[in-house]
């Protein structure tokens, strides 16, 4: 009878362990590939909610008050911008991070905050049923404290950017609003995840590579 | 009873009155609405009216059509409907008849100035009115840059000079300020067209002050709702509302100091008209409101065509016309962003 030896490590054993870490960087690639197309498809239905509600907004409060002729052609600096920046701490640093700062033009800091906190945990999307649009663990009690805090300056925020339409706009244009800030969001996460799944994609094709030259 | 209307108003509003109803008939049945909520793409719903009276303002459009395109051809068939009948009117029905346009006015003024603000060309501004709204002088209100340069260089000599005597100040015109303006205009025009009425007297005096009331309570429902999370005050929100109406004045105290959408449905329950309107909505939404509303307004436009020898038919038409016309917009918005199932969320059946 023949007794395997589970404890020493010999070739068979290390080929296991290269064929397992292959395993979990083909998994981790179609689990970036999973959350990017569920994101996709959230902000697609986003979106259609949103011009659903422009279209409202425009029925409810009038013609000539839901218009693009009353876009702001003034100089002011953006509401809302993007902060592009590369990961740092990890071997793959080449792979650029993309956050969000909403309602730049004030309240900098806690707007920042509050989005670099929640942008460092949706850089790890964990394992989980497939068709659901949860994506991310929730937020934590302190993490919630701030948003509370941030609220006021955000509403005053949302209602400067809609001032163009006036100041007494039906909350049909107050959701459309939302709506949009909510695929503007979504959009963000999108870019990261391509970001993610194509540094997994990269990290299987090496590791394919690798396999080719040892044969 | 009523002035002896019957023996004299045909003499110079009978061929008016005859014309105002035949339009009356031409408008769109249930029928023809679900025919149009079967069309798939804006060129079968092009198609469709191509049948109706709106037929010859859309033949020579291009495609791919736009659903601004459509709302724009059709008002211009109602544009046209009301100059026939305007050029056609005697005093006072002529008067009447400009008074349902100085909202419109009102609506092109506050947009010429808002685009202004944003720096927009004044042509394109132009090109966005209502053309019921326009008068001669519009095009120079972009030169103002407060409250009183507006009434001195522009609107001094158009019908709305009388409105302004409550704005007029030497801010400068800033979103907030032109917000209040607005409203303020609509407030004086109303109540100026409600004092018109009822100095006619008769019928026309009955309906439209119905008519203008109901108006008047919506607008304050909406500017309640509206305001709310605003930095609007309650003084503020209770200037805007019109001195007269259902809810005044008591109902109009009540709506100033609510913070949402539950107390001002508190608020209206306790009067039965509105009883019935915020009976369909559930608690906490105001979606549904605005239809509700059209709906209400409907069946008192149509109600003004049960009695004759008045000029509520001619406001009637016109609001019930514009109501078409929204109906269409809607249902081509629904078709071209392919949200078909939502079509019933806003169309107000008239008949």
């Amino acid at each position: 009878m023949e007794v395997v030896d589970h404890e020493t490590p010999s070739l068979e054993n290390g080929q296991t362990d290269k064929e397992v870490e292959e395993n979990a960087n083909v998994l981790q690639f179609m689990d970036s590939m999973d959350a990017y197309l569920t994101l996709i498809h959230s902000l697609s239905s986003t979106l259609r909610r949103g011009w659903l509600e422009l279209a409202s907004a425009r029925h409810s409060m009038g013609a000539s008050r839901v218009n693009t002729v009353l876009l702001d052609h003034t100089s002011h600096p953006a509401a809302t911008s993007l902060l592009v920046t590369q990961d740092e701490g990890k071997v793959d640093s080449g792979k650029p991070h993309f956050t969000l700062c909403k309602w730049a033009s004030s309240s900098n800091e806690n707007s920042l905050l509050g989005e670099k906190q929640s942008s460092q945990d949706k850089l790890h999307p964990q394992l989980r049923h497939r068709g659901s649009t949860e994506l991310y663990e929730e937020k934590t009690s302190s993490e919630n404290k701030a948003s509370r805090e941030v609220d006021d300056p955000v509403q005053k925020e949302r209602s400067k950017s809609l001032s163009m339409f006036g100041t007494l706009v039906s909350p049909k244009l107050r959701a459309a609003q939302l709506s949009f800030e909510a695929a503007l969001e979504t959009l963000v996460e999108i870019a990261n995840m391509r970001s993610e799944m194509l540094c997994a994609f990269d990290q299987v094709n090496m590791k394919l590579a690798g396999r080719k030259d040892e044969k | 009873m009523y002035g002896f209307e019957a023996m004299t108003f045909n003499i110079h509003g009978g061929y008016l009155e005859a014309i105002v109803r035949g339009h009356r008939a031409g408008l769109f049945t249930a029928a023809d609405y679900n025919n149009l909520c079967q069309c798939e793409t804006l060129d079968d719903i092009k198609m469709h009216l191509s049948a109706t009276e709106y037929g010859p303002y859309l033949q020579n459009e291009p495609s791919p059509l736009h659903t601004t395109t459509i709302v724009e051809k059709c008002t211009l068939k109602l544009v046209d409907e009301y100059k026939h009948m305007l050029c056609q009117a005697t005093e006072p029905l002529s008067t009447f008849l400009e008074y349902i346009t100085y909202g419109h006015m009102i609506d092109n003024v506050v947009l010429i100035v808002t685009g202004t603000l944003h720096e927009r060309d004044v042509q394109e501004l132009l090109e966005k009115c209502h053309p019921l709204g326009m008068f001669d002088s519009i095009a120079t209100l972009a030169v103002a840059q407060n409250m009183r340069e507006l009434y001195r260089l522009v609107l001094v000599d158009t019908p709305l000079a009388p409105y302004f005597s409550e704005c007029i100040t030497s801010e400068d015109l800033d979103d907030m300020n032109i917000e209040i303006m607005r409203n303020t205009l609509y407030k004086a025009y109303l109540e100026d067209f409600y004092k018109f009425c009822q100095k006619l007297g008769g019928a026309t005096a009955e309906i439209m002050s119905d008519l203008l009331a109901f108006e008047a309570d919506r607008r304050a429902v909406n500017i309640t709702i509206n305001s709310i999370g605003t930095e609007l005050t309650r003084d503020d929100r209770r200037k805007l509302y019109s001195n007269f109406g259902l809810l005044y004045p008591y109902g109009h105290e009540e709506l100033a100091v609510c913070e949402d959408i539950d107390q001002v449905r508190g608020a209206m329950e306790k009067y039965p008209p509105y009883q019935s309107i915020f009976s369909k909505l559930s608690y906490g939404e105001s979606q549904m409101l605005d239809k509700a509303f059209y709906e209400e307004e409907v069946k008192r436009l149509c109600l003004a065509f049960e009695q004759q020898f008045h000029y509520g038919v001619f406001f009637a038409y016109m609001r019930l016309r514009e109501q078409e016309i929204r109906n269409l917009m809607w249902i081509s918005e629904c078709v071209a962003q392919n949200q078909k199932s939502r079509v019933h969320d806003s169309v107000v059946f008239i008949f």
